[in-house]
């Protein structure tokens, strides 16, 4: 008997998805097939990418609430690259100069995060205040960047990192899920991943340990911000488009899946497989709702009813309720 | 007219634990006028009997009288009622608010159903012109400085009007000038009949504070002498007891092969132009009264605060530390103080406490598994002789010795040269004291120095082969424990 409690409590999160699951399995007869599963994997990848990386952000004591204008300007920032440095087509021009631009989108994603860590470290600025005001700035910088109109200089075959398919699996699904062996690795296996969490449980006595707090911090800041920029390039090739106004409040929903994932917004607590759950759960709640026609305005209200819940019920688990 | 003095008297006043005496038929009396200091190591009762006058506890037996009349104290609130104040170690006050308001927090005048701030104003204005304190009662507390808000307490326990102030080392975190202007005032109200106890750590300032000295032993109270017959080895006689300190340090290795050259160190006030060497398996004790700078110093040297000048010669390389990472691959570590908040990260397993200090940047694999941590995890388990339910448990659920030997055995992890100890033994019971001391010598046998910084200096005069003095961040003396007596070493302390 206590077997089964310690077992329900160890998973009361991956309990109430399969509780859901075999709910919409019957209320909606396609949810199952594998045609509508592999799509809720692919509307949660680009979400989910930045999820893994917030997720180590958060263990370590950080937040970084700029990754949903980080998702636009690194779209744009990509758009505007390639269409400055060739014309759409599929010679290899064309190839080296999207790549050059998804590069340059990268550096930007993984300079925006450094920057923050190095705030963080040298001056004491919260991450929570400077990744604030990256929100706005970078925001405003994808506006400027494309003049308020999308700009669309990508070829065809850009589509496909957003939209294509690999062995039959959406490409930017493949992404995620290889994003997600490497962070979960990382997290479990590593010498580094036990740093964060040294450095989320408190900061001083992992200083005072040897741990080099400060390259702790700016590895895993820097490493949400390419997620996102990384995200943004895939968000850019689905719509194959550089569009300023996408994006917008992401960075609640990644925090949202984190949160629901187990992850402590105190810092020093939290694993990568809880953060996949936490994000499938989400997914799997939108795409359910959606089949079952129910309205776009119900589904925000449920969805932040369901937010609410799965933290209670992760906070009654770990209170022993 | 001159006010009738209080006067403060204890009868037989017992506090029991269970499976200790905490203090044990204390009887004294304390007139006002005169102001006491009460003295006692760690443990000796100091502290219990501060909380069973303040109401904090109550006594198992024996009875509190306060000017003549027997008192029942249930609650700090009765206590207070009752005519006893204290002034506890740690300020209470709220910095956000101004010092009227903390004055009469709970308590502020009223007119008409609104606070009458002006009334405060002036209330709070008198009890201080009273006092003799120049403080503009407007201002916000947290704007003073560590002795004006030492004030503002003493101010707010006095606007009471109580027949008894009782202060828990209220000079700890005060400098030199602020604690002559606390004197000022405790002369001040002692003069006008309060009786005032003074309870310090401090056995230098007695003579300039206290008019007579009660000393506690074990939970006994050994005595009470006028402060001219307070003289270093009296009180170290009263202190401690006659029992012979054991000095179990066996061969002396000073004259080996020096690991660690510390040449004029430097830091500001804290402490200035230390030097010394440190030899190859050596033992060595820093004592010194509180504030001397010994906790600055170790942090200094493990690089973990910044220093201003001073240099570090380790394996014959001289460098300046600048970071604890730095220093723990030169092999010089530090055990501090505050265990709880800065040796070990309470959320975290053992297992993972055990070989924190390798993982970043990594000492040893990039790659890590629980089981690789948890063999590591054992070999100290057994080497330390930790008594723990299993090593994956969080750490924060460990006693205080057993906290302190995972601290020592995530340093062993990382193979140093050098451990530097900050009052070690804080807070543990006697069993594990005694084990942490092995575990020095033992690493002493193999080569490995150590740095102790304690405040109990017969737990020094034990452990250590060679004990400097730090007195206000300078060296003032180097005895060895073996030709020194405990009262010679507390008088070079309190000079």
């Amino acid at each position: 008997m206590t077997r089964i409690r310690s077992l329900l409590s160890l998973a009361v999160l991956e309990i109430i998805l399969a509780g859901l699951c075999i709910f919409l399995a019957a209320a909606a007869p396609n949810f199952l097939s594998a045609e509508n599963l592999l799509n809720v994997l692919r509307n949660v990848s680009m979400q989910g990418l930045i999820a893994l990386g917030m997720t180590l952000v958060i263990i370590a004591g950080e937040i970084d609430l700029s990754v949903g204008s980080m998702v636009a300007f690194s779209g744009c920032l990509t758009a505007y690259v390639a269409g400055a440095l060739g014309s759409p087509g599929s010679g290899p021009g064309a190839v080296l100069a999207v790549s050059a631009a998804i590069l340059t989108a990268l550096l930007a994603g993984f300079a925006s995060g450094a920057l923050t860590g190095a705030l963080r470290n040298r001056f004491g600025v919260p991450s929570f205040i400077s990744t604030l005001a990256l929100l706005t700035a970078l925001s405003g910088a994808a506006e400027l960047i494309t003049n308020g109109f999308p700009l669309t200089p990508f070829p065809s075959w850009y589509n496909f990192i957003g939209g294509g398919y690999l062995f039959g699996i959406p490409f930017p699904a493949l992404l995620f899920i290889l994003a997600f062996a490497g962070t979960h690795l990382l997290m479990n296996y590593t010498a580094f991943g036990r740093a964060v969490y040294a450095v989320g449980g408190n900061a001083e006595a992992a200083r005072l340990s040897a741990i080099n707090v400060a390259t702790v911090r700016i590895t895993v800041l820097a490493l949400t911000s390419t997620l996102a920029a990384a995200s943004g390039v895939m968000q850019s090739s689905e719509i194959m488009s550089g569009t300023a106004t996408t994006a917008k409040g992401w960075e609640l929903d990644v925090i949202a899946a984190v949160i629901i994932g187990g992850t402590s917004l105190a810092g020093g607590v939290g694993r990568v497989w809880g953060t996949m759950v936490g994000v499938v759960f989400l997914g799997v709640i939108m795409n359910g709702m959606t089949l079952l026609n129910v309205s776009e305005y119900w589904q925000h209200v449920v969805r932040g009813g369901l937010i609410l819940l799965a933290v209670l019920i992760n906070r009654m688990e770990r209170k022993g309720i | 007219m001159e006010p009738r003095p209080h006067t403060l008297e204890t009868d037989r006043l017992r506090k029991e634990y269970p499976g200790t005496t905490a203090l044990r038929d204390v009887s004294m009396r304390c007139e006002g006028g005169k102001i006491r200091a009460l003295l006692g190591k760690n443990g000796a009762g100091k502290t219990t009997l501060v909380r069973l006058l303040g109401g904090a506890v109550q006594p198992t037996a024996g009875t509190i009288l306060v000017d003549g009349t027997p008192v029942s104290l249930r609650s700090p609130r009765e206590a207070l009622e009752r005519g006893i104040a204290t002034v506890h170690q740690e300020l209470s006050l709220i910095p956000g608010l101004s010092v009227a308001e903390n004055i009469f927090l709970g308590r502020l005048p009223r007119r008409r159903g609104l606070i009458d701030w002006s009334g405060a104003a002036r209330m709070a204005g008198t009890l201080l012109a009273e006092l003799g304190l120049p403080l503009d009662v407007r201002v916000r507390a947290g704007s003073l400085g560590l002795a004006g808000q030492q004030m503002v307490e003493i101010a707010k326990a006095m606007s009471h009007a109580p027949a008894v102030l009782m202060l828990d080392e209220p000079t700890s975190a005060l400098a030199g000038r602020e604690t002559d202007m606390l004197f000022t005032l405790l002369r001040r109200l002692a003069s006008q009949g309060v009786v005032i106890l003074y309870i310090t750590h401090r056995l230098e300032e007695i003579h300039r504070i206290a008019d007579e000295a009660s000393v506690l032993r074990n939970g006994d109270l050994v005595g009470t002498i006028p402060i001219r017959e307070a003289t270093p080895g009296a009180i170290a006689g009263m202190m401690f007891g006659e029992a012979p300190v054991h000095t179990r340090v066996q061969a002396v290795p000073v004259s080996g092969p020096p690991v660690m050259i510390v040449n004029g160190f430097t830091r500001g006030e804290a402490y200035r132009d230390v030097s010394f060497t440190l030899h190859r398996g050596e033992i060595l004790g820093v004592a010194g009264v509180l504030g001397a700078g010994r906790t600055e110093l170790l942090r200094g040297l493990f690089g973990a605060d910044r220093h201003d000048s001073g240099t570090v010669t380790i394996g014959g390389r001289r460098i300046v530390p600048s970071s604890p990472s730095q220093m723990k691959k030169l092999g010089v570590v530090l055990a501090p103080e505050d265990r709880k908040a800065e040796g070990l990260i309470q959320i975290l397993s053992t297992r993972i406490n055990i070989n924190l200090a390798g993982f970043w940047p990594p000492s040893h694999h990039w790659i890590t598994t629980a089981a690789r941590e948890r063999a590591v995890a054992f070999r100290y388990v057994s080497e330390l002789d930790m008594a723990l339910p299993s090593v994956d448990g969080p750490v924060s659920a460990l006693s205080g010795g057993t906290q302190q030997k995972v601290v020592i055995a995530k340093w062993l992890e990382t193979a140093p040269r050098v451990l530097l100890l900050d009052e070690p033994t804080r807070g543990i019971d006697i069993r594990a004291k005694q084990q942490v001391f092995k575990i020095i010598r033992d690493l002493s046998g193999r080569g490995i120095s150590s740095v102790v910084v304690s405040s109990e200096l017969e737990e020094l005069m034990e452990v250590c082969h060679r004990i400097l003095v730090l007195k206000k961040g300078r060296i003032a003396g180097e005895v060895s424990p073996r030709d020194t007596s405990l009262a010679s070493l507390l008088g070079i302390c309190m000079e």
